[in-house]
């Protein structure tokens, strides 16, 4: 394959990277200024849902592409997968905190409103807390270990069977707790009370920008760690 | 080798290596009965809520198996017995035999806990049987989900609490089950009506550890 031995295309990097600062500075003047219907209790807090929303899809991306890379380390054994499983996961982690915060932010002045409650331990909100903890847990891992193929197969082992437990968090538990995200006890998520028909557009140009953004950066990131191993004069990137 | 000859002999070994020193039983022992008294003396006098009985139970379960489960290949490492292991049998006799050590291990560590909680707590339980099919199930889980970390551990160079760390997170979903579950055995809680969908829970948990671990174990014990 082209792109595992010249790692990345420079020239469709810088192509998408402009595509998405445009996309992205649009999406987000869009949507701060267009006007959105006011529904009780939401009111403008409802723009949040144009960030929060797409945070979560990029870091369950993010999770995807880790663990795909982590699979064909197992299979091939090639280091430059374990970088981008690795990179992969990094970009994903900090998506994942910062849809946590909004999360947090926002639900602080709607669902608690008029309580001084931060943290109500919302199934999808203790499942983004512990796929960060998987992710931190990952990263701790690969500090413990120093022969790099080694390495990259055992940090591969873990995220993999990380992977295989994300399921129960993510299907089995919200059904089995009581919450009040969208898609709980059977309601399906963005029906008319969450998801007003006007915001669609803007709501799926944004989970788009965030999407090619998560790319930029990921790209750059894989780069960047192998131009690193590159000096420090390691053969085998 | 037949494979069910090969799990035996690795289970085996390992029990009669335990029988000898007594290392794992003992420590894990110690632990669970020493954190429960503290458990209790925090308390004091006073009788807590079913929910909180039973978060403090498995919070405490979940931190001693952390603790010894560890050993299982670390002390393989250190013995430098793994060679001859990999040598002789294939990995998934080697993980199918540890597997149902630290199963019986943790199970019987778990009666233990949960003969001196009923004592040290206060605690009526009200669906004995319910409790004992959540004590075996979340131990199963337990095991499973600590074998191949354990493995994964003994691979790495500062191993101290790493275990804790890679654990923890995993057995999120685990914990949520297993203390529903519990609670529903204690007063005022409804028994198996309420604790069916938690034990399904709980065995599909432990049936995806053990199925993915068996799939990703060779990875991590062959070089």
């Amino acid at each position: 394959m082209k792109e595992t031995q010249a790692g990345v295309d420079v020239k469709r990097y810088r192509l998408v990277r402009n595509v998405v600062a445009v996309w992205l500075t649009g999406m987000i003047v869009a949507a701060f200024v267009r006007d959105i219907p006011r529904l009780s209790i939401l009111e403008h807090t409802a723009r949040n849902l144009y960030f929060h929303v797409p945070m979560w899809f990029t870091m369950m991306a993010a999770a995807f592409v880790s663990a795909y890379h982590s699979l064909q380390v197992l299979r091939t054994g090639d280091l430059l997968r374990d970088i981008r499983a690795l990179q992969a996961a990094r970009v994903g982690f900090a998506f994942g905190l910062l849809g946590l915060a909004t999360g947090i932010v926002w639900a602080r002045f709607t669902w608690y409103v008029g309580t001084s409650i931060w943290w109500n331990f919302d199934p999808r909100q203790t499942m983004a807390a512990v796929q960060l903890l998987i992710y931190g847990a990952y990263f701790v891992l690969r500090t413990a270990i120093d022969e790099p193929h080694r390495r990259a197969r055992m940090a591969a082992v873990y995220n993999l069977f990380a992977a295989s437990t994300v399921p129960f968090l993510l299907y089995i538990v919200p059904r089995q707790m009581p919450s009040l995200h969208p898609g709980a006890e059977g309601n399906p998520a963005f029906s008319e009370t969450d998801l007003a028909p006007a915001m669609r557009p803007i709501f799926y140009a944004a989970v788009l920008g965030f999407l090619g953004l998560f790319w930029v950066l990921y790209t750059q990131r894989v780069r960047l760690a192998r131009l690193k191993h590159r000096l420090q004069g390691d053969p085998e990137y | 080798m037949n494979w069910l000859y090969g799990t035996w002999a690795v289970f085996e070994k390992d029990l009669r290596l335990e029988l000898r020193s007594r290392y794992a039983v003992s420590m894990l022992l110690l632990f669970v009965l020493s954190s429960l008294l503290l458990v209790a003396f925090g308390l004091g006098p006073v009788t807590v809520s079913p929910r909180v009985q039973s978060a403090l139970l498995w919070v405490v379960i979940l931190f001693s198996a952390a603790v010894g489960l560890g050993r299982a290949f670390i002390s393989e490492e250190e013995r430098g017995t793994v060679l001859l292991l990999r040598l002789n049998t294939r990995g998934s006799m080697v993980y199918a035999g540890k597997l149902l050590f630290n199963f019986l291990l943790v199970l019987g560590v778990n009666l233990v806990a949960l003969g001196a909680f009923i004592l040290l707590l206060r605690v009526a339980v009200q669906a004995p049987g319910l409790l004992l099919a959540t004590l075996v199930l979340g131990a199963l889980g337990l095991a499973g989900a600590t074998t191949l970390l354990a493995a994964l551990i003994a691979r790495a160079a500062n191993r101290g609490p790493l275990l804790p760390v890679l654990l923890f997170p995993l057995l999120v979903p685990l914990l949520l089950s297993v203390v529903s579950a519990t609670r529903a055995a204690l007063p005022g809680g409804n028994g198996w009506r309420e604790a069916g969908d938690e034990l399904t829970t709980l065995f599909g948990f432990a049936g995806v550890v053990i199925t993915v671990s068996v799939l990703l174990f060779d990875h991590v014990w062959n070089e």
